[in-house]
């Protein structure tokens, strides 16, 4: 995470001073598009995703506390914003699942990782960030406790009801997991 | 190895970490042209508008209620 911004920057940010804006924005934005690929694991949705959570922590501002962490903050605000990227994209995936040409494609010889990965966009967004950023970006479950504002123990259940869900998938499509 | 550990193996194996690559250049450029961009209503406010001035169109007397609770 880039070095925390001192609190006169911060202060004139929750003024909508622009310049200040411009500045976290310059200081933050790729450590966001970091944290949102890991999530949305696609380039151009992470640039959209950061546009969005640059946008909202903005109209948002007077709600920061400039006594906490911005970093912090911005990786809730994409986090936030990167889920509902997710739910739409797992509208599209569930209607191609459901539809006839996507039951001839869950045929076995297909890819596995194809498989593994329309499994994945099938799961509720709330799950599909737990298993990106727990088993396959390996984060460490306190980091995403934090950007969920969700406790640890929440991160180990939704793990575990998301691996159900996988598997079950997986077993679905005609893979054993 | 337990079902687990070959599990998350099938998993990473399928999806590979994300490598962090560089965010697009414009993407400063596209955040001020969002804040700048004039304020549009959205689906739910246009929807509630209508569905308040039809319930007002049919029941004039809620008028008075709506503007004690406003």
């Amino acid at each position: 995470m880039a070095d925390e911004p001192d609190g006169e920057l911060l202060r004139r940010f929750v003024h909508g001073d622009r310049e200040a804006f411009e500045a976290l924005f310059t200081a933050f934005h790729a450590e966001v598009h970091r944290w949102a690929l890991r999530i949305v694991r696609d380039a151009s949705a992470a640039d959209d995703v950061v546009v969005e959570a640059f946008w909202r922590s903005y109209r948002g501002r007077a709600r920061f506390d400039a006594s906490r962490s911005f970093g912090a903050w911005m990786r809730r605000i994409a986090t936030n914003a990167a889920r509902d990227h997710l739910r739409t994209a797992r509208r599209h995936a569930v209607r191609r699942r459901s539809s006839p040409d996507a039951q001839a494609a869950s045929a076995p010889d297909r890819g596995v990782a194809e498989a593994v990965e329309r499994a994945l966009r099938c799961l509720p967004p709330r799950l599909q960030e737990v298993v990106t950023l727990a088993l396959i970006e390996e984060r460490p479950y306190a980091e995403i406790a934090d950007a969920l504002e969700i406790p640890v123990g929440t991160v180990k259940s939704r793990v575990f009801r998301a691996t159900r869900a996988l598997r079950l998938e997986l077993t679905r499509l005609g893979i054993q997991p | 190895m337990s079902e687990n550990d070959r599990f998350e193996r099938l998993l990473r194996a399928a999806l590979p970490p994300t490598i962090a690559g560089a965010p697009g250049h414009e993407l400063w450029t596209r955040v001020v042209d969002r804040l700048d961009a004039p304020r549009r209503w959205s689906r739910v406010d246009l929807s509630l508008a209508v569905f308040v001035a039809i319930m007002l169109s049919m029941f004039p007397e809620g008028l008075f209620l709506l503007a004690y609770h406003l």
